[in-house]
């Protein structure tokens, strides 16, 4: 029953096998640069043009025109695409009653002259006269009390997560998660707003999404932190390393669970906006695959580093060298590293270890230390029935 | 221990498949919300010109109305002079009519002697007057007002008539309602009126001299001072027309004159004509905030607070015509993202074969628990509450699909760090449970109090968002405990097993 430990050669393996030393705190600028520059790139996006509030937030235009056989949900579509009206946040619908069947179509606002080409396009697709059709201004459905009742309801559920966080973590990981959030939920917006997509209610669902998966997503790498805090407490192991080291723990944990939330959303932009046409889902998806990737990237490179910056004044103080690599790579796999161990062996590209077959393959990796297992091994089962 | 683990395993799968069976069966299945299925719509016009202003107050007081009334996601909008409602899960256009019969106008009247008003018709059971056409003695309804009694619309006698009137006078007349002055002369201010009180005897009104826009809304509160009372901020803009009516009811002007000796001028506030309060006013100026008391029982006082929030229609609608509205983003569009999701479940589940092999199997079978699990869910919720599935909310659970994946990848990862530290599978899969669990419980926690909350306080499609968020986060932590956990714990004890470094794609990494 033994098990292989080697460092496997290839970084691919390695982060298959947890084996990973990549010192994020160490790049904790590039992650704060590259957040600093999404948050300013949607800022003056923001200021420049906006975002593009779609029909159901500023209203819009609005048809009422007779129905017939030959005039349907799709003859209207083929009007608009032909007068190049843009269609993903238009609404066409079909209202019947037992007196008269009416095709309703809703668009963003027109200029005063391309509505009226497009009644009259109307007009001629459907048979009938300019006069038969209703053009008339709708209003939004999403009132301003809407988004009220939303972003109070939002800002107490933050305020209570941050609570939550206090309590069952401590403030400053509610501080880090929150401030990760920020940036996800940002990034998103800012895809809307610098390509000028149309904001409906649905983008403000993705929009709350993501916000949902990136809490989740760094609630996760932090509870290994915390985990790990009390695991190196006896050494007393500085708070950076302890970051480092559960960061690197979870890593794989991250990217197999990103590859599985983002694979259906991919699914969802390629086949079923490129292949099977439903426009409506296009923008939607692309805004939570951004959020998704966001929300992972920022738990590893903006919430960690964070914690690690707000708790390296006030934790333990250490005047040695920050964990790096081997040395760091032996800690992660829990390598027995004491934390005291100030003077590490240089790293012996010999495989020492326990190994199949204690054959000796000189591939380059680490040695394992002599007390890798665990340091208390586990306790005998005891023979009772089960 | 080993026998609690099948019981586990075999229990939820026995129970989510009879759900699953029985809401097949029965034919329930998740209302889809407007987007996807269409409903019906309502066309509402306003009785008389309305600006723009008034019909978007109008529009959110509906909304308002609907939702408090468990009709969820209602698409309210105002085209041209008409309010449109489209009502998602509402089968038939008389359902939908009645249901947006929402209408209800506050209107402030100085009372007025009941000589000002023209005489009665004397065979109209709704003003109380009795067999001999005098006007009957001012009775009071014990108790309560339902609620539902201010959703009255049209000023309709029948409903407005009380449901009991005692034969007796009460010993306590409340100082809201005017006694009966039994002389009515047939001559008359124009615009007054008898209208019926809600305790069922009349009282003369002069002309209505301003609207419940004057109050803010959602701000009466019940007070308890001395009795209780009901305490209302006035609006900015309200404040003027307010303090105009209160003047002249304060010095007893001719157009609200004292109808009792000692008594001050009177403001009926009135509600689809139905005199809900009659307070005298006691101060000519008012600034900001009005306190109205009297000797209100607890359960009139907490109608007029709910009349005063729920706000007033500036001006009175009426429903014209009902359509039936089908799915606004295309059928394709469900199509399309069914199709989508099911391939993206397949990649997914693809992927995690790949990479956990024989392990995968428990996912497989946790993300088929998973689902029939929510569907059933959201089929009984959506019954219950007319919550309807729109094309946001199958995206929404299309990510979920990833959260849920996560707590088998954080459970599987775990147990591999553990078999690198040198532990058996067999003692390694427990271990990591319970570190896994305490991860998962956490993270999910925190999407529950978001749904709650959002669910609590929000409208329209965030609530339904928050609804589902709060359904997958339900689902995926029961099927984490009660089928992840007997089905790896049972499996770790297997030959199978033993042979981990295959069974669990370990060699994968293997240089």
């Amino acid at each position: 029953m033994t098990f292989d430990t080697t460092i496997a050669p290839t970084g691919f393996g390695r982060l298959v096998k947890g084996q990973t030393a990549i010192d994020f705190y160490g790049r904790r600028r590039g992650g704060f640069i590259a957040a600093a520059v999404v948050v300013l790139i949607t800022v003056v996006s923001l200021f420049t043009q906006g975002l593009n509030l779609g029909l159901d937030f500023e209203g819009g235009d609005a048809w009422d025109i007779p129905a017939s056989e030959t005039f349907g949900v799709d003859e209207a579509q083929e009007v608009l695409d032909a007068n190049d009206v843009s269609t993903t946040g238009a609404r066409i619908q079909l209202r019947s009653s037992e007196t008269a069947d009416v095709i309703t179509v809703q668009v963003e606002e027109l200029p005063r002259e391309q509505a009226a080409e497009v009644t009259a396009d109307f007009a001629a697709a459907a048979g009938v006269t300019v006069e038969d059709i209703s053009f008339s201004f709708t209003s939004s459905t999403w009132g301003g009390e809407i988004t009220e009742a939303a972003v109070r309801a939002l800002v107490i559920f933050l305020f209570i997560v941050a609570i939550f966080i206090s309590v069952r973590f401590e403030w400053r990981m509610a501080l880090s998660a929150l401030t990760a959030m920020a940036h996800d939920v940002v990034a998103a917006v800012g895809v809307y707003s610098v390509f000028q997509f149309e904001v409906t209610p649905a983008t403000v669902i993705a929009f709350l999404t993501i916000l949902g998966y990136s809490l989740y997503d760094t609630i996760v790498v932090f509870d290994r932190v915390r985990e790990n805090e009390g695991k190196f407490a006896g050494v007393r192991m500085p708070y950076v390393d302890v970051v480092n080291i559960s960061v690197n723990q979870v890593v794989v944990r991250s990217v197999i669970t990103s590859m599985s939330s983002v694979l259906p959303v991919i699914s969802l932009l390629l086949v079923g906006s490129g292949l099977l046409g439903a426009v409506t889902l296009r923008e939607f998806a692309l805004a939570l695959l951004v959020g998704m990737l966001a929300g992972v990237y920022s738990s590893i490179f903006i919430a960690s580093p964070m914690l690690a910056t707000l708790k390296a004044r006030t934790g333990r103080t250490s005047h040695r060298e920050r964990l790096t690599g081997d040395r760091l790579r032996a800690a992660v796999i829990g390598a027995g590293f004491t934390g005291r161990v100030e003077a590490a062996p240089e790293p012996q590209p010999a495989v020492v270890g326990a190994t199949h077959d204690g054959s000796d393959t000189d591939d380059g990796s680490l040695v394992q230390p002599a007390d890798r297992l665990l340091t208390h091994p586990p306790r005998p089962r005891k023979k009772k029935r089960r | 221990m080993h026998r609690r683990l099948w019981f586990s395993l075999i229990g939820v799968v026995l129970i989510v498949s009879t759900t699953l069976a029985a809401n097949l069966a029965t034919g329930n299945t998740p209302i889809l919300g407007l987007d996807l299925q269409g409903g019906v719509s309502v066309i509402l016009a306003p009785t008389e010109p309305a600006t723009n202003e008034d019909l978007l107050v109008i529009r959110d007081l509906i909304r308002d109305e609907l939702e408090s009334r468990g009709i969820a996601e209602p698409d309210v909008r105002v085209q041209g002079d008409t309010i449109v409602v489209d009502l998602p899960g509402v089968r038939d256009q008389q359902e939908a009519l009645s249901a947006v019969d929402v209408s209800g106008v506050v209107e402030l009247r100085p009372v007025l002697n009941f000589s000002d008003c023209p005489v009665p018709d004397a065979t109209d059971p709704a003003l109380g007057l009795g067999d001999d056409g005098s006007l009957a003695p001012a009775g009071t309804v014990a108790g309560s007002e339902e609620p539902q009694g201010f959703r009255r619309s049209a000023p309709d006698p029948d409903t407005t008539t009380p449901e009991t009137v005692p034969e007796t006078i009460p010993d306590t007349v409340p100082d809201d309602t005017v006694p009966v002055t039994p002389t009515p002369v047939p001559t008359g201010v124009p615009g007054a009126e008898l209208l019926p009180t809600r305790d069922g005897a009349v009282q003369c009104v002069g002309p209505a001299q301003g609207t419940g826009e004057v109050f803010e809304r959602g701000s009466a509160t019940l007070t308890l001072d001395a009795g209780f009372g009901v305490a209302v901020d006035l609006r900015g803009d309200g404040q003027a027309t307010w303090n105009n009516l209160a003047s002249q009811c304060y010095n007893a002007a001719p157009t609200c004159p004292s109808t009792q000796p000692g008594v001050r001028g009177q403001i009926a506030i009135v509600l689809d004509s139905v005199v809900q309060s009659s307070p005298q006013v006691n101060q000519p100026n008012f600034t900001d905030s009005v306190a109205i008391t009297g000797s209100f029982t607890r359960e009139e006082a907490e109608a007029l607070v709910a009349v005063l929030n729920r706000g007033a229609f500036p001006v009175e609608v009426e429903a014209q015509e009902a359509r039936t509205v089908s799915a606004s983003a295309g059928s394709d569009s469900l199509q399309a993202a069914v199709i989508a999701g099911l391939l993206g479940m397949v990649l997914v589940v693809g992927f995690l074969i790949a990479y956990y092999r024989w392990l995968a199997i428990v996912i497989v079978g946790g993300l088929v628990v998973w689902a029939a699990m929510v569907f059933s869910l959201a089929s009984l919720v959506s019954g219950w509450t007319n919550y309807a599935l729109s094309l946001a909310g199958i995206t929404g659970i299309i990510v979920a699909i990833g959260v849920t994946v996560d707590s088998y990848v954080v459970f599987f990862e775990r147990i591999k760090d553990e078999l690198r530290n040198g532990r058996t599978i067999k003692n390694a899969a427990p271990r990591s449970f319970k570190m896994t669990w305490r991860t998962i419980l956490s993270a999910d926690v925190i999407s529950l109090i978001g749904a709650f909350i959002l669910f609590w306080l929000s409208v329209g499609s965030v609530r339904g968002f928050a609804l589902y968020l709060g359904l997958t986060t339900v689902a995926d932590l029961l099927v984490c405990y009660f089928f992840t956990r007997p089905a790896v714990l049972l499996l770790a004890r297997t030959k199978l097993m033993a042979r981990r470094e295959k069974v669990l794609g370990l060699e994968v990494a293997t240089a």
